[in-house]
């Protein structure tokens, strides 16, 4: 099997049958329970995603600013003295610890706490968006070509071999770079290049072959077991073997998927933002705030720093998180 | 020329440390030979660069588009060209107003002109050589011509538009340039126009009519770039990341008046973070900045206190400036674009640009003949703008909530501009978004109408040659073309089209008689609002501690000259 992505843990190889004393869900969760650090990294990206999501609260009734207005020539009120947004030679303000630019401003002087949460919005909406792309696809593949085998398994198995044939971040460049400017167009689906689900889709589909390989795998292995043999012997069709037997005993292994692969798509979103190909200008996110303040540091370090950090929280939080919950679920370990 | 600037900045961390790494190597390398070269500065005085003269760093933001001169049309390509090939007319190699002068460069003398203006005849200085040696003729003029011609030099409309025969051997109906004419044996050049140019000089005066030899292959030699004469020659390039700038052994022997033999070798390194290159020209591991670029705001207060003596704001016959589509709405409506003006805060965009911007409203910017001095028609850009009034015209026009496009590249401070903007535009009552494009495929997609078709966006204009001509082909109707569109407003003015049709024809040495006239042309342009100018650029001469500052010359049309870079 070719190995996850860095970053990424290998899920539960199989399912163990549940142990007397209670289902397999309620032992994970008093597995997981028992794990102080998970749900405490857990509780950490939980934060994380209540800050963004109050972004729209703090802008209006806090900083009083959207997170695209531009206040250059403007001047605020700090400790009684009087203050440039931005410098004559364009240099932007600290943070002032107030309620107008708490973290400073960026070189256009907009609010960086106010972008600051828009931004990670955007971000985790894109990486929320891409896990559900690749989960849906990489579901739909997997059991497919392992039950199906054949044919269906050959094409479905080269096609997640193109896509994996390309680095994940090369791949991304080039679709973002491609579908930048004039977005995309299939004619019945048309998203315009600013759209957020357009950075979700690229970033969705381009990690689909490192969940949909170890799906199938898992399929393969679950089609020889007895239980599946009994369903055909009593007559069942494919899709309800797949519905009732197979997909509840891949369960476990999406659950664990999911938070890993959400990590994995928020770091890449970020990437491919500070690269210009995700998330398009003027709109936020970490990544395009990272860009936009590693021309100004030294000198402002805070407009590297404070989406840095927060990109560090969220990735750091979920995949802690689903570290504790591939443990959890994992009788084994 | 549009001023192309530097590539997206996203490599920029890792080249930054690949580069750092790199010059460390090399300067601890060449530690000893670099410091006795140091000492060599006399005998490179007595006229041409040898291979024992210095060798200074020049770092460049951007590529040059082409080093072979019949391609070349950026401001980085002119940079380097025009020391390695020289015309039959060149500029004298002057800072300021002395610098657009021309002067005799290959021919004896500057061409006599027929007086209906239409007929140029040049003499060929006599014993000329090029870089490798072969003998300079006469009929390598016409080659020139007709490589850029052939090869598609970006400026090539001012050879076709204008000489007898060339549109036709352009079109590929002729094997030669019927208009051209030159005598071997004599060294006679005679050029007949089909109507008489004002400027035509200064087109001669362009690397791309810089003479190579006739059995230059007829392909871009980008890699490669062909012989020339001039003082340097172009060696050892490396595509989008270095060049080499070397004497030309037969230069000294040939010692054209005005024109300097160079003190240094050059060695150009393109490095696209700005700041790396700041900080390497501050910490003295390079010795020239690119004028191209910007010192970020974030290091100038170091530049000030610590190389106040090695840097200066250099002004430059350049505008800012931000399109506006008169064939598409909202901008189809005057009102609309008057909003525009209205509305731009010129005080912003010049600290997004770290204080270099003086902000302006005409296109003719200072230092160009024909720049008028009257108010600016929609308020003093220099004071807060008036969005309340602009709101109004977007309301009267009917174009609100339509929406609107906003065009740049990566390049700091043009991102910033297209943010800026966008939100100006979203504050008067238009629907803005932006839409940011690598800097190297810019101008291609914002001048192609036929796919694109650009509502609005950022584009900067710095003079080919003293001539308002040069900046009113961005106006010109005859500009308009579906792809490598240069009139991007897609302006078609008659009052503008007759005007320039009685100006174009002014020789430079009648210039400043219809002065008046440009100055009320580029007033109803103004009033018309088919541009909202951002200001006019000026631009950093930073060069290393062991340069002669002094000496450097920031040349009006090529930026800093190399020829007469030198060590103190």
């Amino acid at each position: 099997m070719t190995p996850p992505p860095p970053g990424m843990k290998s899920p539960p190889a199989a399912i163990k049958p549940p142990p007397a004393g209670g289902s397999p869900w309620r032992l994970a969760w008093r597995r997981l329970a028992r794990s102080r650090a998970t749900l405490a990294f857990g509780g950490l990206f939980l934060a994380v995603v209540m800050l963004c999501l109050l972004a729209p609260v703090y802008a209006r009734e806090i900083a009083h600013t959207g997170p695209n207005d531009n206040h250059i020539t403007e001047t605020v009120k700090v400790g009684g003295k009087t203050l440039e947004v931005v410098s004559p030679t364009g240099v932007p303000i600290g943070p002032t610890w107030h309620s107008r630019f708490f973290l400073g401003a960026d070189a256009n002087g907009r609010d960086v706490a106010v972008r600051l949460l828009y931004g990670g919005r955007n971000s985790l909406e894109v990486g929320a968006l891409a896990t559900l792309i690749t989960m849906l696809l990489a579901v739909l593949i997997g059991v497919l070509a392992g039950y199906f085998r054949g044919v269906t398994d050959g094409v479905l198995s080269r096609l997640l071999d193109v896509i994996w044939a390309f680095p994940p971040i090369l791949l991304g460049v080039a679709l973002g770079v491609a579908l930048a400017v004039g977005g995309l167009d299939l004619g019945v689906v048309k998203l315009h290049s600013g759209s957020l689900l357009l950075p979700a889709l690229i970033v969705g589909v381009v990690f689909v072959p490192y969940v949909a390989r170890p799906l199938r795998g898992q399929v393969l292995s679950l089609r020889r077991r007895e239980f599946i043999d009994a369903a055909r012997v009593q007559g069942h069709g494919h899709m309800r073997i797949l519905a009732s037997e197979l997909l509840p005993n891949l369960t476990s292994t999406i659950v664990v998927f999911i938070p890993l692969m959400l990590a994995n798509a928020i770091l890449l979103e970020a990437g491919l933002s500070y690269l210009g190909a995700g998330v398009q200008d003027p709109n936020p996110s970490w990544g395009t705030m990272l860009a936009e303040g590693i021309r100004l540091t030294p000198g402002a370090i805070h407009l590297v720093l404070v989406p840095g950090l927060m990109l560090v929280a969220a990735v750091l939080g979920v995949n802690v998180f689903g570290d504790g919950m591939r443990d959890a679920l994992d009788a084994r370990a | 020329m549009i001023k192309r600037s530097r590539s997206s900045g996203w490599l920029s961390p890792f080249l930054a440390i690949v580069l750092a790494a790199l010059l460390v190597a090399v300067f601890s390398a060449c530690g000893s030979s670099s410091n006795s070269s140091s000492s060599t500065t006399n005998a490179s005085d007595a006229g041409g660069v040898t291979a024992s003269s210095p060798t200074l760093t020049v770092l460049m933001g951007t590529a040059p588009d082409s080093l072979d001169p019949a391609l070349g049309a950026s401001t980085q390509s002119y940079e380097a060209t025009w020391l390695a090939y020289t015309g039959l007319v060149t500029y004298t190699h002057a800072s300021g107003a002395a610098g657009a002068e021309l002067i005799p460069g290959l021919a004896t003398a500057l061409p006599t002109i027929s007086a209906d203006g239409k007929t140029y005849t040049f003499v060929l200085r006599k014993g000329l050589l090029y870089s490798n040696g072969q003998a300079v003729k006469a009929s390598d003029f016409a080659y020139a011509i007709e490589r850029a011609i052939k090869l598609g030099w970006g400026n090539k409309q001012f050879l076709t538009g204008y000489i007898v025969g060339a549109e036709a051997f352009d079109e590929g109906k002729a094997h030669s340039i019927s208009g051209i004419k030159a005598n071997d044996a004599t060294g006679g050049i005679t050029v007949k126009l089909t109507a008489p140019f004002g400027p035509f000089l200064n087109v001669l005066a362009f690397p791309a009519a810089g003479l190579v030899p006739a059995s230059t292959p007829m392909k871009p030699l980008p890699n490669d770039p062909p012989a020339g004469v001039g003082p340097y020659m172009i060696t050892h390039v490396v595509p989008n990341q270095s060049f080499d700038m070397a004497g030309n052994p037969h230069w000294a022997a040939e010692a054209i008046a005005g024109i300097p033999g160079g003190h240094s070798n050059i060695k150009v390194n393109i490095v696209s973070n700005n700041q790396s290159a700041a900080e390497q020209v501050l910490n003295n591991s390079a010795d020239v900045f690119d004028w191209n670029d910007t010192v970020p705001g974030t290091l100038l207060g170091q530049v000030h206190a610590q190389a106040s003596s090695r840097y200066a704001q250099e002004p430059t016959v350049s505008t800012e400036f931000f399109f506006l589509n008169t064939q598409a709405k909202p901008f189809s409506s005057q009102l609309a674009r008057e909003a525009v003006n209205y509305a731009l805060d010129r005080r912003a965009l010049s600290r997004l640009d770290g204080g270099q911007l003086t902000p302006a409203c005409y296109l003719l910017p200072i230092g160009m003949p024909g720049h008028p001095n009257g108010p600016c028609p929609y308020g003093d850009p220099s004071a807060a703008p008036n969005t309340t009034k602009a709101k109004e015209l977007i309301t009267q026009s009917g174009m609100a909530g339509t929406s609107v496009d906003v065009w740049s590249e990566p390049h700091p401070p043009h991102k910033e501009y297209a943010d800026y903007y966008a939100s100006v535009l979203n504050a008067i009552g238009l629907k803005a978004t932006v839409k940011i494009v690598a800097a190297a495929q810019y101008p291609a997609t914002i001048g192609n109408i036929k796919n694109v078709n650009p509502q609005t966006g950022w584009i900067a204009f710095s003079q080919d040659f003293p001539n308002p001509v040069d900046f009113y082909q961005l106006l010109d109707a005859e500009s308009i073309s579906p792809t490598e569109n240069h009139n991007l407003s897609q302006v078609n003015d008659p009052h503008i089209q007759s005007e320039l049709a009685s100006l174009s024809p002014v020789p430079a040495s009648k210039l400043n008689s219809v002065v008046p006239r440009w100055q009320a042309l580029d007033e109803y342009t103004a009033q018309k609002a088919y541009i909202a100018v951002l200001g006019y650029d000026n631009v950093p001469k930073f060069t290393s501690e062991r340069v002669d500052f002094g000496a450097l010359v920031f040349h009006p049309v090529y930026g800093n000259d190399w020829s007469t870079l030198q060590l103190k």
